[in-house]
């Protein structure tokens, strides 16, 4: 093994300018990429990080190879921010449930806004929202990584592949496929309304080993079969108003056949 | 069926016969807890032999995941393992022909020396299962051989313990004050009664049956029926790194499924076999009709776990039946 | 607990390190490593290429030496485009050679027809080289070469030298104007095959190439009175494993890694659907 020398491409790498910037959201999946805490300085050593608002001071808003973005879109100042960050970074990740599906903020699409309305947007009247939508609604993103919130260790393996020029590994495999191979009894079984079979996995059924149903944070996979998901949450008991509601909550931009499935109904 | 040395043991010296074994190796048996499965066991009163273990024993040789190599720059080096000794009780006739199935693949053809490490260092002690264990169990339609160092046939008071193999003579021999002679048992005594029954392995030519159709329409194309398969074995191979050092990690191979679009994807993103229903039908195809084309016994022993374990509980075994029985009405 | 104590040598997935005699780049996203590889293999057969943490990836060989391999890549995933970055004097770890090449012995006294298209032609050029190697054991040799566009022309090192002992048709699907020097003909490369082959006599044919063209070929060659058995074509699969243990590279039950890459048509005819 002596021999061996150099594989790979025979490179210095200059570090990669590395943004990390968050818009509308709780701040969870920046906390996700802090919470690598054993790995954190090592994670400091691989890219160059020019901003990170959220823990510094000082930081650059220009010239990025990879601009990470948490949040969703529900401000102009929100629309304004992404467009910025797009225009200056080679590639655009979304981090998180918010950035990629919309999540629960923009649940608000399928609610009356009589019924919000009251509570918050005539007091402050300073906010200009937007209709809340995922980033990848106004610019484009390059990379996605889903979840709510995202896994820390998928987060690491992100900036390691990026830190050496290669393309990061994510999956589009349902999360039963992690799940039973972490030996769970399936929920559904149990007649729990979990959306596992058409959400896609990653998290490594972490919600399911401990005992929750999944909600469908990560998204809907390519290859979902979405009528039989219906379907079977039907014949489990629960009325379709409730099944629409539970798809909805993670990812319901993301599905938008559901109109059509459910008909307005409820 | 060659006459087996078969000896009487009560139900006290099987305690202490397993104790005995326990000491210098772990013992790995069914356990209930929400769901029965083959775990680490401490104590003998845990063993669990009423019902069917709903995950098999797959993953004792092998496993979800697995390190092949540590890397570095330098290359790839294969760790340096200790595998434990282990002794299985419990498994039953589906179990045992499934290591035996793994066993052509892991050990004949790919030579596999992680998967052999594990096998070697394991006795395999079975349960004869009196009556179909589980609603949707069918071994008896495939014609599947005994396969154990020690099979158990459980009786009132005693078993009846047959000897399958050299490793299974020497432990009679070790411990033969716990065995004592008794005559060897009928075909019939060897029977799984009540099973359910595939009418047809040989499917070749049902290949375009619309009746597949009926099994597609309610595949979620999940993976649980691969992952609980005692025999499924396709994998990937991935290479982890760590984040101190990127150029050194580890390459690892994880359970796969035919199942997932993902499967045949090849670089540049074309997918082989996008369409659920080829998915659905290559799994299937490969448990009974292709693997017996090379290797002489269809690779399914007739557990019926990815029946049970389906969320859609797809009964593949009675549409292949309906198949059958279409043929005969026209 | 007692140590397994399982040599190196015996594991069937264990890369080796191999010493990179030269890197050509081909096109913008071909190139060929030669690698200090000495082994024997049949053409049409595989290595495992491996880079530590970006992955393997089965590369077909393009050459027909014993002392040497040459691997013809092209830039399409993690590995291949990493290996891009291999330079003369760089290690790259190996395993293998795998599957099923080109029968060579078997087709001996039979001319030969030779079909590839685009970065098909990698697993072709072990065969040219092969027959190089055994000139006098094969009859008349057509090579019908095509190419998406001038830019994209791999082996032009080759194509002289082929051009003096073989037939050589070479084409290119469209030729935008200008671009580059190119003399040859512009079309597909199946319109050449209608024109230029005749019969099936004592002839068999090797196509390697994007599955549409591989159609094409096959349809044109029926029409001229082809026997399934006179075609051998090479599959491309997702493969981690190379062994037959994987599955990822099965087709109904026969695996690429093992019972292919090179399938005779009959064989696979009706499985290549899939």
């Amino acid at each position: 093994m002596s021999r061996a020398k150099n594989p790979g491409k025979p490179r210095q790498p200059k570090k990669l300018r590395v943004g990390i910037y968050g818009i509308t959201g709780c701040a969870g999946c920046q906390l996700s990429i802090i919470f690598n805490e054993d790995d954190i300085l090592d994670l400091l050593d691989l890219v160059d990080l020019q901003a990170f608002p959220f823990i510094k001071e000082v930081n650059a808003d220009q010239h990025f190879d990879w601009v990470i973005v948490e949040g969703l879109v529900a401000s102009e100042q929100d629309l304004a921010t992404v467009k910025k960050l797009r225009r200056n970074a080679k590639y655009l990740v979304s981090l998180g449930a918010c950035a990629a599906t919309g999540c629960v903020p923009a649940y608000r699409q399928f609610t009356l806004k009589e019924n919000y309305e009251h509570l918050l947007y005539r007091k402050q009247k300073r906010l200009k929202d937007v209709e809340p939508t995922p980033i990848d609604a106004h610019v484009k993103v390059d990379y996605y990584i889903p979840g709510c919130p995202p896994d820390k260790k998928e987060i690491l393996g992100f900036f390691t592949a990026i830190a050496r020029g290669i393309e990061p590994r994510g999956t589009d495999n349902p999360v039963c496929v992690e799940c039973r191979k972490n030996g769970n009894a399936c929920l559904l079984d149990q007649g729990k309304p979990c959306l596992g079979p058409i959400t896609a996995g990653g998290c490594h059924a972490v919600c399911i080993n401990g005992g929750l149903e999944c909600w469908g944070c990560r998204g809907p996979t390519k290859d979902m079969n979405l009528n039989l998901m219906i379907d079977i949450l039907r014949k489990k008991g629960f009325d379709d108003r409730f099944i629409r509601d539970r798809m909805r909550t993670f990812a319901g931009l993301k599905l938008p056949t559901l109109n059509r499935i459910f008909h307005g109904k409820g | 069926m060659p006459l087996m040395e078969t000896y009487r043991q009560t139900k006290a010296d099987w305690k202490r016969f397993l104790e005995a074994l326990m000491k210098g190796r772990e013992l790995i048996a069914p356990v209930k807890r929400d769901l029965v499965r083959f775990e680490r066991v401490k104590d003998i009163e845990d063993i669990h032999l009423k019902s069917m273990s709903y995950f098999p024993a797959k993953h004792w040789f092998f496993p979800e995941e697995q390190t092949l190599f540590r890397f570095s720059k330098k290359g790839f080096e294969m760790p340096k393992q200790k595998e434990p000794r282990r002794v299985f009780f419990g498994l039953r006739k589906c179990d045992l022909n499934a290591i035996k199935h793994q066993d052509m693949v892991f050990i004949k053809q790919a030579k596999d020396p992680y998967y052999k490490a594990l096998r070697k260092k394991s006795l395999l002690l079975g349960y004869h299962c009196r009556t179909a264990p589980s609603p949707f169990c069918f071994c008896e339609s495939l014609g599947l051989p005994d396969f154990f160092d020690l099979l158990y046939y459980e009786r009132k008071d005693h078993f009846v313990v047959e000897v399958g193999s050299a490793k299974g003579k020497a432990l009679v021999k070790k411990y033969g004050r716990w065995f004592h002679a008794e005559k060897g048992l009928t075909p019939e005594q060897r029977r799984i009664k009540n099973a359910d029954t595939l009418e047809e392995t040989d499917i070749g030519r049902f290949y375009d049956h619309p009746g597949w159709k009926e099994g597609v329409n309610l595949c979620l194309s999940c993976g649980a029926c691969t992952a609980l398969c005692p025999t499924c074995y396709c994998h990937s191979i991935h290479d982890e790194v760590t984040v101190a050092d990127p150029g050194s990690g580890e390459r690892k191979r994880q359970w796969s499924s035919c199942q997932l679009q993902g499967f045949t994807k090849v670089a540049g993103g074309h997918v082989f076999r996008k369409d659920r229903e080829s998915r659905f039908k290559h799994r299937i195809y490969h448990q009974l009709e292709w693997f017996r084309e090379k290797n002489k016994v269809p690779l399914c022993t007739g557990c019926g776990r990815c029946i049970q374990g389906c969320p859609t509980r797809i009964d593949w075994v009675s549409m292949i039946n309906r198949m059958k029985d279409d043929e005969h009405r026209t | 607990m007692t140590n397994t104590g399982h040599s190196q040598e015996e594991n069937p997935l264990q890369p080796r390190p191999y010493r990179v005699r030269e890197y050509y780049r081909e096109t913008p996203d071909t190139f060929t490593l030669t690698i200090d590889m000495a082994v024997d293999h049949d053409p049409g057969q595989f290595v495992q290429v491996s880079l530590p943490g970006i992955g393997e990836s089965p590369i077909s060989i393009c050459s027909d030496s014993r002392k040497f391999i040459k691997l013809n890549i092209r830039e399409v995933g993690r590995v291949t485009r990493e290996l891009a970055g291999l330079r003369k004097g760089d290690t790259v770890f190996l395993r293998g050679p795998y599957g099923k090449g080109y029968p060579m012995e078997q087709l001996r006294g039979n001319d030969l027809i030779i079909v590839g298209g685009g970065c098909g032609i990698a697993p072709l050029k072990g065969t040219i080289d092969y027959i190089e190697n055994h000139r006098e054991a094969y009859g008349e040799v057509n090579l019908f070469i095509g190419y998406r566009s001038p830019k994209d022309i791999i082996f032009s090192r080759e194509l002289e030298e082929w051009q003096q002992k073989y037939h050589l048709h070479v084409m290119v699907d469209q030729n935008p104007a200008g671009e580059f020097c190119y003399d040859g003909r512009t079309g597909f490369v199946t319109e050449a095959i209608r024109e230029k082959v005749q019969d099936n006599r004592n002839k068999v044919v090797f196509i390697c190439g994007p599955p549409v063209m591989m159609r094409a070929v096959i349809g044109i060659l029926q029409e001229k009175g082809f026997n399934d058995d006179q075609i051998f074509v090479s599959a491309e699969r997702l493969m981690f494993c190379a062994i037959g243990v994987c599955c990822h590279c099965m087709i109904k039950g026969k695996f690429t890694c093992i019972d292919g890459p090179v399938f005779r048509y009959d064989q696979i005819k009706e499985d290549e659907q899939e």
